[in-house]
Formats: C-alpha cells, sequence, structure tokens
C-alpha cells in the first residue's frame, strides 16, 4: 500500500563546500532557519526531530548531536534523536519521520542532517570514514573507502566493458550540473582530460571520480496531509520507502557489480508506492564515486545491468536527457557532508518536484526516486516521491 | 580443531602465518572471514577447517592513497580472492607491479601468502600460482 499521509512541505540547505569559521551547530540552525521560518513554518508548529549526522565523535569530538542541535536551533525540549547509517544517515532519519507521521504519531516533524568535516586534517577524516566499513576484516589490511569501490569499478569493466572515460563522463555530467547551482561545492565545468587527470586514488578511480569532503546542513519539514494545507499549495507527497542491508564486507558478497541493499531498497520502495523504475522522471542517487552512479542506475531499475554506461555516453542521464540523475550536480560536484546528503538529496527532488530547480530544471517532474547508500553500500534508503498534483 | 572459532583467534592466526576458516557443523559451509551465523543453514555452531590455499582473483584495486598506517606500503594492491572452498577473502595480492594494474587479469589462479607490513602487521595475501 502506498505510503498516505506524508507530505514534504519545505525543504532547504545550506552552502556545501569548505565553510570556515560556520561550526556544525551554527550549519545546522541555518538549514532549519531556511525550512522553518523562512518557510511561513512557525517553529512551534514542529513536535519532533529526525537528526542524520554520521561521525561528529571522531571529527569535531561531539557525541549526543540532536539535543545540542536542536537547543542552538531554537527547538530546544523537542523530542529527537540522532540517526547514523554511515553516508545513510540523512535517509535513515527521512524514514523514521517518515513512520512517525504515517504513526499518527506526529503531524508535524522535522528532519535534518548536518557534517563538519573540513575542521578535520584529510588522514582525520580518512580515518573517520574507515570507520563505516569492517574495521576488523578489511580495514584492517589497507582497504580504503574510494578502494571499495574501485574494486567494484574493476568488476564492471571487466563483465560489462565500462571504461575509465565512461566513469569521468558522471563527473563531467556532475560538474556541468552544478556549475549552475550556487550551494554547489564545486560550480566549475570540467573537461575530459581534467576529470582523467591524476592523481590516482584507487585505481581506476582518480580525484575527479570522487565526491570531496565537504560542510554542509539540509532540513525538510513532513507534515500529515491535514496540516500540509496550512503551509503549501504544493506539498511532495513521500508514497514509498524502502530500506536494505548487505553484508558489511565487500568479499562476503557474490555481486560486485551490483548492490544488492540498492536493488532490495529500491524494489521495496516501488512497491509501497504502486510503481516501476519506468514511472520516475528523475532520480536523485547516491555518487560517492562515479562507478557508484553508474551501478546505481542500473540498481534502481533506470537501465540494465551493464546498461549505465552507455546511457552516460548516451546523454540519456543529463538534465536534458530522457531520464536525468543527479540534476544539480550530485555529491561530486555539490559536496557530501556525509550526515546531511540522504536530507540534501531529498532537498534536490523537492524543488525539482514542484519546479523550483531553476537553471537545473528537469523538464518532466511529476515523480522522483531517491537513493542514498551507507559506507561499502552495506546500507541503502530509497525513497519514492510524487508532486501532490500530478 | 575442535575448539570454537573466534574472531580474535581468526586475526591471530593470520598474524602467526596459519590462515583457517571456519566451517559450519552442520552443513559443512566454509566461511571466511568470521561469521557468528551460518549463510547457508543458519546454524551457530562454527568449527576451525584448514583450507587448500587455492584461490582465483574476483577483482582488486591498487591503493594509492592510504591511510596513516598504510603510507609508507602505498601503492599497493587489494583483491577480493575466491577460496576454492566457495568462499571469498579480501587480501593484498603480491606479484604484480602496482604501477601497472593493466597486467593484472580477472580469474588468474592464485594461491595463499602472507606479507609482513612495515607496520609490523602481518596481511592475509596471495600471489599467482
Amino acid at each position: 500500500m502506498p505510503l498516505k499521509n506524508t507530505n514534504i512541505v519545505s525543504a532547504a540547505h545550506t552552502k556545501f563546500g569548505k565553510l570556515d569559521g560556520v561550526t556544525q551547530r551554527e550549519m545546522f540552525a541555518e538549514a532549519v532557519d531556511k525550512a522553518t521560518i523562512n518557510a511561513g513554518i512557525p517553529k512551534k508548529d514542529i513536535q519532533a526531530a529526525f537528526i542524520g549526522s554520521f561521525i561528529p565523535e571522531m571529527l569535531i569530538h561531539q557525541g549526543h548531536s540532536a539535543p545540542l542541535l536542536l537547543d542552538f536551533a531554537g527547538l530546544k525540549g523537542l523530542p529527537a534523536t540522532r540517526h547514523e547509517a554511515a553516508c545513510a544517515s540523512g535517509a535513515t532519519a527521512l524514514r523514521a519521520a517518515i513512520m512517525a507521521i504515517e504513526s499518527g504519531m506526529y503531524d508535524t516533524v522535522l528532519v535534518a542532517g548536518v557534517e563538519k568535516m573540513t575542521s578535520s586534517t584529510t588522514p582525520e577524516v580518512t580515518e573517520a570514514l574507515a570507520a563505516a566499513a569492517d574495521d576488523q576484516f578489511e580495514s584492517s589490511i589497507g582497504l580504503t573507502f574510494p578502494g571499495v569501490f574501485a574494486i567494484a569499478a574493476v568488476a564492471h569493466m571487466n563483465k560489462y566493458g565500462t571504461t575509465e572515460e565512461d566513469m569521468a563522463l558522471v563527473s563531467i555530467k556532475a560538474h556541468k550540473n552544478a556549475a549552475t547551482n550556487p550551494l554547489a561545492q564545486f560550480q566549475k565545468p570540467i573537461d575530459m582530460e581534467k576529470a582523467l587527470r591524476p592523481p590516482v586514488i584507487a585505481w581506476p578511480l582518480k580525484i575527479f571520480d570522487c565526491s570531496p569532503i565537504s560542510d554542509g546542513a539540509a532540513a525538510l519539514v513532513l507534515t500529515s496531509n491535514e496540516k500540509a494545507k496550512q503551509y503549501t499549495d504544493l506539498p511532495v507527497k513521500i508514497t514509498g520507502s524502502g530500506q536494505a542491508s548487505a553484508s558489511m564486507n565487500l568479499c562476503d558478497r557474490t555481486e560486485l557489480t551490483s548492490f544488492s541493499a540498492s536493488v532490495d531498497a529500491s524494489r521495496a520502495a516501488y512497491k509501497m508506492a504502486g510503481v516501476t523504475a519506468d514511472d520516475m522522471d528523475f532520480a536523485v542517487v547516491h555518487d560517492c564515486f562515479t562507478i557508484a552512479e553508474i551501478i546505481a542506475s542500473e540498481d534502481i531499475g533506470f537501465f540494465k545491468p551493464g546498461e549505465g554506461a552507455k546511457a552516460v555516453r548516451d546523454g540519456v542521464t543529463a538534465l536534458d536527457g530522457d531520464r536525468p540523475i543527479n540534476p544539480m550536480g550530485g555529491l561530486k560536484a555539490v559536496g557530501h557532508p556525509v550526515g546531511a546528503t540522504g536530507v540534501k538529496q531529498a532537498v534536490v527532488a523537492y524543488r525539482e518536484l514542484i519546479g523550483d530547480a531553476g537553471p537545473n530544471q528537469v523538464p518532466k517532474h511529476d515523480n522522483a526516486v531517491v537513493h542514498n547508500f551507507g559506507g561499502t553500500g552495506a546500507t541503502c534508503v530509497v525513497t519514492v516521491m510524487r508532486r501532490a498534483d500530478a | 580443531m575442535s575448539e570454537k572459532p573466534t574472531v580474535e583467534e581468526y586475526l591471530k592466526n593470520i598474524q602467526e602465518g596459519h590462515f583457517r576458516a571456519y566451517r559450519c557443523v552442520d552443513c559443512g559451509l566454509v566461511i571466511a572471514p568470521p561469521s557468528g551465523s551460518c549463510y547457508g543453514c543458519g546454524s551457530s555452531k562454527m568449527e576451525w577447517t584448514e583450507i587448500s590455499g587455492k584461490g582465483e582473483l574476483v577483482s582488486f584495486t591498487v591503493i594509492h592513497i592510504a591511510p596513516d598506517e598504510f603510507v609508507e606500503e602505498a601503492p599497493y594492491f587489494i583483491a577480493i580472492v575466491e577460496l576454492e572452498e566457495g568462499t571469498r577473502v579480501s587480501a593484498r595480492l603480491l606479484g604484480f607491479d602496482p604501477l601497472k594494474p593493466k597486467e593484472v587479469k580477472l580469474g588468474i589462479p592464485l594461491k595463499l601468502d602472507y606479507e609482513k607490513g612495515k607496520s609490523g602487521k602481518t596481511y592475509l595475501a596471495f600471489k599467482p600460482v
């Protein structure tokens, strides 16, 4: 049965990037203000908060973030919990909020995500991110995050003939889309020569195959059908939500050219919404690495296994293509403040669906699928959305 | 080899150059790295098993940008290896030039080895037969 009662009525995120001098709590409060008072939603209407944040303990020596962040953002006293699922932290917070609305427990809730990363050194960030992989069996031999996706890339190249140039095209598309997105970390188009440039991070992935280290925050307000009318004439309905897990260890997976959690979560979300991948006008997927977008585009059913690279080559996933993917620039070029990403992806889908994406507007925008991926692919959350009047 | 296997012992065995896998007492499935329950039948009864040391290369990467602990070893290969017994492990790959990754072909036969890292740790490793 499709979800019946969950609406997004406002959505916003801060600038992503290296936000010097802006602390975690300040960017959180900025995103909350944009999604509440700036959108005409009084903070007093918010009844509970669901917060995605990956690893503030290691990055900024701060645990128990939820009450701290709420206090600073003028929401003191509300029930609030931080949700952690590595890079899928944001979407797991969203999913918990969906359940809270659908159950009837609350009418109006805040979903927010935040990560402050650039105040740590790159080795500190690398070590913190590695905590999302299996420390005893894989990180301990020197496997890194880019390494995990590089192994998937080698398998995909071997099985389907995907090339380094195909992956570079994903990066070129991301930078092109982000060039007109003022909230993006990078707003400069790149060409093939640059996209293939060293340094190699984990062969065959090079620097422009990887999403950056970023700061940023994002926020959404979800409401019931009855309350939604108070805030907007054009809410976005969340009609399906799927979540799945897979082995933490890459070596425990039988398939390396597809992520089973993505397949399982997207099928569950489509089934709940009563739709298929073909009904989706565009997708927002977790392109932490270029190969991740190619594989995700296959796993969510936009393209057959092995045909994701061809779709990029043919421009099918471009902003003006038949099946646009990451129309605002993706993690690759907009940035990847880990805990904020899953919420930011929903912000992008919301803005596209209501026709508020400016130069990044996709032509058809009735239905969208959002794919948020955690760690080595051990968690995936997929959300299906539809504009209320569509 | 009848004692109940533990993760600590599994890791220690590798450090001592004597890699062993888990085997499900109920259905015989060979499992490595360790799992608390069998992927085949769900049983949690495990025992140690010796393995042949033969395997096949499933996929790999070359790590150029490494965490602090491994910086002095980079670039180095990390491979997914399917053992003859059916289970897959992550391991270092030896016997190839990390600056010539295109010379490495998937599917090649490999045999068990170990690599002593500059950190002093011993890694599970494989090399071409």
